[in-house]
């Protein structure tokens, strides 16, 4: 398991109801550096946003969102999938890795679905070294 | 209102590269609206900056501001106490936020982070068209509120070309005939007639061919 303090920040729309009472802090400190931030839709998410995410310290940035159907505000997924494209774009243009910016949309909708995309993410963030280091692209 | 663009990365670097802490000031309003110079974008430029010199290992101080109007004297008063702390405001105001900016903060660099394209409107999210070139002598009044000097590319006066196809331009088919829209608009209000009354050639001596122009109002004046 990668669970190394890399710090990570996930923005989760909240009508995926990925956390009960208190589940939400228990899962976090299995994961530290891990910062979980709810948000009413992940349409409310834009792209400087996620740049200032990363110069304030994160290696990553992960967009969990629902599915496009199943968007309460209808738009919203789709949005916030179009604004993760832009910042990922920004990065392009900075020589910084793309990757370091994920929009995602968990299958099944569940923690255990996280965990698993956290894995893999920690694993590519590791590979590409610290932010401000040369990037093993 | 103004409409403009970001310019490229690598430009804006070349020219802030030589200070140690840069003041990345927004303008809340026009720019704002073509979604390139306001408290977002301000945020994002600052951001990206401090992405592209940590990437360097440079380090610099780079500060967010944004003013609700930068061509406003009671607004760019904002960031006076700033403004000395910083060697140099990169501004993502219009052409003319930048040189108010440097009218009032006379010791300072001021580099304009956007590029000013036109005057013209948001047409639907994401698209911005030029409509009025600022001629001086508004004419609109002829041609059905649709603008022959900005949107006809050959700027006639008394009718379109012979090249107007289908709608569109001879010039560039994705731009549509100003004559055309001319025409249909006329049509829809029912004033055609207008166009029996002939409209004599630009004088461009009232635009900014004439040379720098300015408008004094005595009423107005504190
Ligand atoms: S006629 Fe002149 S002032 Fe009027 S919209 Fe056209 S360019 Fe602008
Ligand atoms: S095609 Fe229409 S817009 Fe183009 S130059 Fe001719 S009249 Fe003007």
């Amino acid at each position: 398991m990668h669970r190394q303090n890399n710090k990570i920040v996930v923005f989760h729309c909240r009508n995926l109801r990925l956390f009960q009472d208190g589940e939400r802090k228990e899962f976090s400190m299995a994961w530290p550096g891990l910062s979980l931030v709810s948000i009413p839709c992940s349409g409310k998410i834009e792209a400087h946003f996620l740049l200032k995410t990363l110069a304030s310290g994160a290696q990553g940035v992960l967009v969990l969102a629902c599915a496009e159907q199943a968007c309460q505000y209808l738009e919203g997924s789709m949005r916030s999938r179009k604004r993760v494209e832009y910042a990922r774009h920004w990065l392009e243009k900075l020589g910084i890795a793309p990757d370091r910016i994920e929009f995602v949309r968990l299958w099944p909708v569940s923690q255990q679905a996280l965990e698993a995309h956290l894995e893999e993410f920690v694993l590519k963030l590791e590979s590409l070294g610290a932010l401000g280091t040369p990037e093993k692209v | 209102m103004i409409v403009a663009e970001l310019k490229e990365i690598d430009e804006i670097r070349k020219m802030v590269d030589r200070y140690s802490s840069i003041l990345v000031v927004g303008c809340d309003s026009c720019v704002a609206e073509c979604a390139v110079g306001g408290a977002r974008e301000t945020q994002l430029l600052a951001s990206a900056l401090k992405l592209s010199y940590l990437k360097d290992r440079d380090e610099k101080v780079i500060t967010e501001a944004c003013l609700d109007r930068q061509c406003v004297d009671d607004f760019i008063d904002g960031i006076a106490e700033q403004v000395p702390e910083h060697d140099v405001i990169l501004s993502l105001g219009c052409g003319a936020g930048v040189q108010a900016l440097a009218r009032v903060y006379t010791d300072k660099p001021i580099i304009p982070a956007l590029n000013t394209l036109f005057i013209g409107e948001t047409v639907m999210r994401g698209v911005w068209t030029e409509n009025c070139l600022g001629c001086g002598q508004c004419k609109l009044g002829y041609f059905g509120a649709v603008c022959p000097v900005a949107r006809c590319s050959k700027k006639l006066m008394n009718g379109p070309c012979g090249g107007s196809r289908g709608g569109r331009c001879e010039i560039d088919p994705e731009t549509p005939c100003g004559w055309d829209l001319i025409i249909k608009r006329l049509e829809a209000i029912g004033e055609l007639d207008r166009l029996s009354e002939y409209v004599p050639p630009v004088n461009w001596s009232t635009s900014h061919s004439g040379g720098p122009r300015r408008v004094i109002r005595e009423d107005q004046k504190p």
